[in-house]
């Protein structure tokens, strides 16, 4: 019962009112914290590409080669890295969108019904874009006015907007009719050189990238998601705002939707299978954090680069699905590690070491 | 007020217009009939004058792609065409345990005979006997038990026979030329048919000094057919032949294939969709045939339990009873034969 | 039954920038009710996470059962046979009665838990403490607040406890439930079990105190006084009388007639306050004081929106506000630092600036788009002018002290160009030397003519503060007046009991 272990000496008090000050290197500020998870995910590319070079010269050593696999490879991102972007928004907001592959099938298929087609692409363009904003605006009134969990909401929306699209579909196919080659021709025409797919990718990202940190709006993301009651007591309307980015999100499947239809030619009920997955490992690999108020649209979208360009490394060198999947996996844990190491947490380590 | 209100008829306007525009968007009728019976029936023969009265339950997995959804729309509309059979479907759900509790339900309901479609053969076995414990005999369709003793008949399709009628179909088309790149997209790798169709291309290819050099997994999706092949063809740059397991998945290859603006080789479907045979027909893309493994084994399979329910043999038989086990033979659509089976096409 | 079953002598616990605890003397015998007295900040919460292992003291000696002991943490305190009661009560909402009295020492054989054993063994501990009423199968959320304190107690019976540590137990009850709780406390002291008692209600102390022990300023000020006969004179002189002195900055010596800013009008929230009437000009600060539970900072809520007004109405130069909109109030001038500065004021990931702007960097912005560098400099100017230290706005809030948060918090509505500044605990978990620079922010801030109406449970604050101070006792308001025209003492006899105003210690 006698316990004479020395009680534990905290910091001597310091002078009144003042901090320590910060201290200011690259590698240790918060700062530059977001900058320094992009490099490593830069670095995580550049070295699929080194594993590339060394196995696949004909491609990765090839100039030519090397562009038009890249090129395949954001192609490839394109539809899950606009719909990436819908997800940090919502992250950062300190929500969680689990209904985005849902969503991709059901604009999909409403988009490409033959009552759709009639339209024409501006008319199917416009539908997806619609039925993407509506179905988020339900989820948003569902979660900010009805107080259901985000989680559970999007996870009601998940089920049922999957099966309103194979209600509507008959469960089938539904091929873009040979008049609204508008819409396939998205997947393979170029512009400058560029696919079309990619430079709307890289409009959305831009677009998202401004908003979120140039704008009032991205302001009230990252305060909503930081500390929602600070948020509220600072008078931003926390509620319209939560609707709002559900809204984004919705709309980020639409357009993610219209690019899948022109790539497969076709929408599907079975369309966005597991991209809720995707798109949210893209988030977190990308410095989003799940608990909200932090996150990086750059992040995510190299987040997505670097699942796809795996994908893309393993089939060129020929290989099983099996050990993509495993090293893909691990790639998400290594991110997850790095950001909890990150917080500030080196006094509680030494407080669990002693 | 009237700046407010104003501002509300305006997105009440709006809000209606698009409500209105919604929903005649989801409907899909074309305004003109469709070109091809939603299904594929046959009945005929003396055997088809109504007889005793008959129960068939019926169940399979819930449509997720156009060869399933087939199935359950041929085994519905075969049971249309007679007089004498009450159908009885139940949901058979997403899973095994679902599949299985909604089987409980149906064998509880005691009908005459069960034509069962299962998630999982292994999986379902111990239901199928418990249905053939309890009187009541089982059709088993394509997915086979893997005990006899839980079926009273058994028709399926022929995996391993459709990768071979693929790959002799391509080792006649490249026969002597020993470095030809042959690729495969295959669907979901973790499933048993896969493994089937694959061994038996790779068996035919064999025997003609031939082998797979590239082969992806798809999901049977359209979306993942196009992701797999667009890096199929980054990774083999010159293809000499290619065979896709699945027709469904088929849309989202051709779709990569015109989007990679490839055409310099040979290519076989799989299982025969309407969409495929329409393809090979017009002989525009690489898609030039197709081996079956056909959806109409579900009104076959309709009808031999009505047989089977009957206490009747087939017509054409000696036998007084249906047989055990119908196998069925994995036939090859390419140009020449196709019209002939465009009835039988299923939408995908 | 009267020997020494702790005794604590010259005790010292020091954060960094406060010493929270700086000399005390507490002796608890066996089988008796130790009371603990002393306002706000006196030192009381610290003394009672010493006592439960959550604190190791810095300094002096801690004699449990005669030994020298350091609780390296609550496992070994509690090993030790010495439970705390926290007012929050640590029990899991979703486990049953049962459950929660046995958590973290089931008795099991190989790994399985003897439910029936537990069961049967928690009916016993229940009807011993005289509430077998109580069903062990029920799940603890579904109990009322009483039931839910007796399975506490419960649990600290089940490991055996020689002491048993409760903070406030009567601030969540209702008058007949305190009563049954003294029945309980009897019936643990009749056991040889000891009690420390820790409450501020004076007729509380009277009734099941044996002793008191008296602290103020991480002090004791008075030990071992008899809980029944000691006059409340004494006892809240003990309590009163700063021994460090804060530097209050001077009032405006005339102040001259100014038009009122804020008007609250028969405000009312059911079960927390009601007929609640308050005026603050422009240019004066008016300090609420009142217990925990007075209903004082759903007030300051409720005027700003975050809490939705049953009755009566809050209005600015005459303009009424709409009830529950912070957004609308916001825009009428008025701007809130709450209680919980951590929780409910900052963005802890995002730097100074950012937090500072939080309210305003709509205004900063020009369609949609935010000017960053404009809010940096106006951040910059702000942190000039309330002496932030450092300097430095780009810096992570969370790693600033307490004082500098406040001042992000202040700098945020200054920003906004403020009318009326809502205080909740203003100086809360910031140190004694930053306190003096806040309360110079705060009355150059009155002295610009700003409206300030601030919450704080510490008097000498309220009083050094404020020019008219309002009283809160059980939701409504019990005195309003000048602060020149009060004094601590009566302040704190208004806030615990009233008793004095009558005029007589209660026998």
């Amino acid at each position: 019962m006698t316990d004479l272990a020395k009680p534990a000496s905290e910091a001597p008090p310091e002078p009144h009112g003042t901090d320590a000050p910060r201290k200011g290197s690259f590698w240790t500020d918060d700062a530059t914290e977001p900058v320094r998870r992009n490099l490593g995910l830069v670095g995580v590319l550049l070295a699929i590409w080194v594993v590339g070079a060394i196995t696949v010269p004909r491609i990765f050593l090839s100039g030519e080669g090397l562009w038009n696999n890249e090129l395949i490879v954001l192609q490839q991102s394109a539809a899950i890295g606009v719909i990436a972007v819908g997800m940090t928004f919502v992250i950062i907001g300190g929500g969680i969108d689990l209904s985005v592959g849902a969503l991709v099938a059901l604009t999909s298929v409403w988009c490409t019904t033959q009552a759709t087609q009639a339209f024409g692409p501006a008319g199917m363009v416009f539908t997806a874009i619609l039925v993407g904003a509506i179905a988020g605006l339900v989820n948003g009134f569902l979660i900010a006015y009805g107080r259901v969990v985000a989680f559970i909401a999007t996870l009601a929306m998940l089920v049922a907007a999957r099966g309103l699209a194979q209600l509507i579909s008959g469960k089938r196919t539904q091929r873009v009719n040979i008049e609204n080659v508008g819409i396939t021709d998205i997947a393979e025409n170029r512009i400058l050189g560029i696919p079309i797919l990619v430079w709307m990718l890289l409009v959305v990202a831009a677009v998202g990238w401004v908003l979120l940190n140039r704008t009032t709006f991205g302001r009230r993301t990252f305060a909503v998601g930081g500390n929602p009651e600070a948020a509220r007591l600072a008078g931003i309307n926390l509620r319209r705002h939560t609707v709002a980015l559900y809204v984004l999100s919705g709309i980020c499947c639409g357009i993610g939707a219209v690019m899948v239809v022109a790539q497969a030619t076709a929408g599907a009920p079975d369309h966005g299978d597991l991209y809720e997955l995707d798109a949210i490992a893209a988030a977190i690999i990308g410095g989003t954090a799940l608990a909200g108020g932090r996150g990086s649209i750059v992040g995510a979208i190299l987040g997505v680069l670097v699942f796809k360009g795996i994908t893309n490394l393993f089939i060129v060198n020929n290989l099983e699905q099996e050990y993509q999947l495993i090293v893909k996996g691990a790639i998400i844990v290594g991110a997850v590690l790095l950001q909890q190491f990150r917080i500030g947490s080196l006094p509680q380590l030494r407080k669990s070491a002693t | 007020m009237s700046n407010l209100s104003r501002r509300g008829i305006l997105f009440g306007g709006t809000a209606v217009g698009a409500g209105v525009l919604l929903s005649a968007c989801t409907s899909n009728d074309t305004g003109e009939d469709d070109k091809q019976a939603e299904s594929q029936t046959k009945v005929g023969g003396n055997n088809a004058e109504p007889g005793k009265k008959v129960t068939i339950g019926f169940s399979a997995p819930a449509a997720d792609h156009g060869w399933i959804a087939a199935i359950t729309n041929n085994a519905k509309a075969q049971a249309g065409k007679y007089t004498d059979v009450t159908f009885n479907a139940v949901a058979a759900g997403k899973d095994v345990p679902e599949q299985r509790a909604a089987l409980e339900t149906l064998i509880q309901q005691k009908p005459d005979v069960i034509v069962l479609l299962p998630h999982d053969g292994a999986q379902m076995t111990a239901t199928g006997r418990k249905a053939m414990e309890a009187g009541i005999p089982v059709i088993n369709l394509d997915r086979e038990f893997s005990e006899p003793l839980a079926y009273r008949t058994l028709i399926k399709g022929d995996n391993y026979g459709m990768g071979v009628a693929a790959g002799t179909l391509i080792g006649q088309k490249l026969k002597g030329n020993p470095n030809a790149v042959i690729a495969e997209i295959a669907g979901i790798d973790e499933l048993p048919l896969t493994q089937d169709r694959s061994k038996g291309f790779k068996d035919a290819l064999a025997t003609f000094g031939l082998k797979v050099s590239n082969r992806v997994a798809a999901k049977f999706t359209v979306q993942s057919g196009q992701e797999v092949t667009t890096n199929l063809l980054q990774a083999a740059p010159k293809i000499d032949a290619l065979w896709n397991h699945d027709d469904d998945q088929g849309v989202g290859v051709l779709a990569a294939i015109k989007q990679a603006n490839r055409s310099e080789f040979y290519m076989v479907g799989g299982a025969g969709s309407l969409d495929a045979m329409e393809i090979i027909k017009r002989d525009d893309s690489p898609l030039k045939a197709t081996v079956t493994y056909s959806p109409t084994m579900a009104s076959s399979a309709i009808s031999l339990a009505r047989l089977v329910a009957q206490g009747k043999g087939l017509e054409d038989l000696v036998e007084l009873q249906v047989p055990k086990l119908v196998v069925l033979q994995s036939e090859t659509i390419t140009k020449e034969n196709v019209d002939k089976y465009m009835p039988l096409g299923f939408r995908s | 039954m009267t020997e020494t079953l702790l005794r604590l002598t010259d005790v010292v616990k020091t954060f960094p920038g406060v010493k929270a605890l700086d000399g005390v003397h507490l002796e608890v015998a066996a089988g008796e009710v130790h009371c603990l007295l002393g306002q706000n900040g006196a030192g009381k919460s610290t003394l009672i996470k010493v006592l439960a292992g959550v604190h190791r003291p810095d300094g002096g000696e801690v004699l449990w059962g005669g030994e020298p002991v350091s609780f390296s943490d609550p496992q070994a305190a509690m090993k030790a046979g010495i439970a705390t009661i926290y007012q929050e009560l640590d029990l899991v909402d979703g486990l049953s009665v049962a459950d929660n009295i046995f958590l973290g020492h089931e008795p099991r054989t190989v790994g399985f838990v003897r439910r029936g054993q537990v069961r049967r063994r928690a009916s016993e501990i229940l009807a011993s403490l005289g509430h077998p009423e109580i069903p062990v199968r029920r799940e603890v959320a579904k109990l009322p607040a009483a039931a839910k304190q007796v399975v506490s107690m419960g649990r600290a019976l089940s490991r055996e406890a020689r002491m048993i540590v409760m903070d406030e137990p009567s601030a969540v009850l209702a008058h007949d439930e305190v009563e049954n709780l003294f029945r309980v406390i009897r019936g643990l002291t009749a056991r040889g079990i000891a009690v420390v008692y820790i409450s501020h209600r004076l007729e509380e102390i009277r009734e099941i105190g044996d002793r008191v022990t008296v602290l103020k300023d991480g002090r004791t000020t008075a030990a071992n006084l008899d809980a029944k006969t000691t006059p409340t004179n004494e006892l809240v002189a003990r309590m009163t009388g700063r021994t460090i002195e804060y530097v209050f900055p001077p009032r405006p010596d005339a102040v001259p007639e100014r038009k009122p800013l804020l008007e609250v009008r028969g405000l009312k929230r059911a079960g927390e306050f009601t007929d609640v009437d308050l005026t603050v000009h422009s240019g004066e600060i008016v300090g609420i004081t009142g217990l925990v539970g007075s209903g004082r900072s759903e007030v300051l809520e409720t005027i700003f929106g975050a809490r939705r007004a049953h009755a009566g109405t809050v209005t600015i130069e005459g303009r009424k506000l709409r009830a529950g909109s912070v957004p609308s109030a916001v825009r009428a001038g008025l701007g809130m630092a709450p209680e919980e500065r951590k929780s409910q004021a900052l963005v802890l990931g995002e730097p100074v600036f950012r937090n500072m702007t939080l309210a305003t960097f709509g205004r900063f912005a020009k369609a949609g788009f935010t000017d960053a560098a404009g809010e940096r400099r106006a951040a910059d100017e702000m942190a000039e002018r309330l002496e932030l230290r450092p300097r430095d706005t780009r810096r992570v809030v969370r790693t600033l002290s307490g004082g500098n948060q406040q001042k992000v918090v202040v700098g945020r509505w200054l920003l906004g160009g403020t009318r009326l500044l809502l205080l909740d605990e203003p100086t809360r978990g910031v140190d004694v030397g930053a306190r003096a620079e806040l309360y110079r922010v705060i009355r150059d801030l009155a002295d610009s003519g700003v409206g300030v109406l601030m919450v704080s449970s510490e008097v000498p604050e309220v009083l050094g503060l404020a020019d008219r101070v309002v009283v809160m006792r059980e939701g409504r308001i019990v005195r309003q007046a000048a602060a020149h025209e009060l004094d601590e003492h009566t302040v704190l006899d208004l806030v615990m009991a009233g008793s004095l105003l009558e005029g007589s210690p209660v026998a």
